[in-house]
């Protein structure tokens, strides 16, 4: 039985510009950051209240995974906001928009009433969508 | 869960033990920065977090000291001092206890295992993405 996730990925343009974006924007933790051999940089965030799933901020480049056509083309879809982060949640969402509007950070809707909670939408700095839902 | 006004209050006193995390540190004090009694603050933030304020901090100190057992080449007794620590003797049996093998084991697997000095190696991250992103077989 798998019981639980631990890991997924968001494909980010730029890391030093993404990590940025969740530790000082929206306020996650910083779960590992180190060089791996062969320059990769492991990079991980979450938010304070779950440790126990941590998103990979990773940049889509050259290597085993892309070519380097694919890694263009990933990199030109994440700017076109081709792609999801997923959905963050909170207690609040009315106030963590507020407070997320404060630091600059881009809302796409307002809190707006849905059959499953109150949900902003908001984007990060590479590109993905994400939605902040108050279930 | 915590109202928002006491989640802000509780991720004040988390942000203090993540920025002073190499200090020592006393749950009275944690606490101050949350405006909770001790005992109040702990039972909280267990709720909230999951782990109590010291077993956020232990976790915390037990990562760092990973970090710079394979990225620096600074002593143990070196590293136990940075992350926080006056006795080697209490670091090295909590980081056995988080990690499973002793620093100087550690540093010394890690370090055999990697291609490159101070990087660590990719048995260290999962292999799905050692795999898709470097190349590297578990085999």
């Amino acid at each position: 039985m798998i019981t639980s996730i631990a890991h997924t990925t968001i494909y980010v343009l730029n890391q030093d510009e993404a990590l940025d974006f969740y530790k000082n924007k929206l306020g996650f933790e910083v779960g590992d950051d180190m060089k791996v051999e062969g320059d990769f940089r492991w990079l991980t965030v979450y938010p304070k209240s779950n440790s126990q799933l941590q998103l990979v901020l990773a940049e889509p480049k050259e290597g085993p995974m892309f070519t380097k056509d694919s890694a263009e083309k990933i990199r030109s879809l994440i700017e076109e906001g081709a792609f999801g982060a997923g959905v963050f949640e909170t207690e609040n969402c009315q106030k963590t928009y507020e407070e997320l509007v404060a630091k600059g950070v881009e809302f796409m809707q307002p809190p707006t009433e849905q059959l499953y909670g109150v949900e902003a939408m908001g984007i990060d700095n590479s590109g993905n969508w994400f939605s902040l839902v108050q279930r | 869960m915590a109202t928002n006004y006491k989640f802000e209050r509780l991720n004040a006193g988390r942000d203090y033990i993540a920025d002073n995390y190499d200090a020592p540190l006393s749950l009275s004090g944690m606490a101050t920065y949350s405006y909770m009694s001790p005992y109040h603050f702990l039972r909280v933030f267990k709720n909230t977090y999951g782990e109590t304020p010291n077993e956020f901090l232990i976790r915390l100190r037990v990562e760092q000291a990973k970090k710079m057992l394979i990225t620096e080449n600074f002593s143990v007794s070196e590293i136990c001092e940075k992350v926080g620590y006056t006795s080697l003797g209490s670091f090295s049996s909590l980081f056995l206890k988080q990690v499973g093998m002793a620093p100087t084991v550690y540093r010394r697997k890690l370090w055999a295992l990697s291609a490159e000095s101070y990087r660590f190696p990719s048995q260290a991250i999962p292999a799905c993405y050692a795999y898709n992103f470097l190349g590297k077989s578990t085999n």
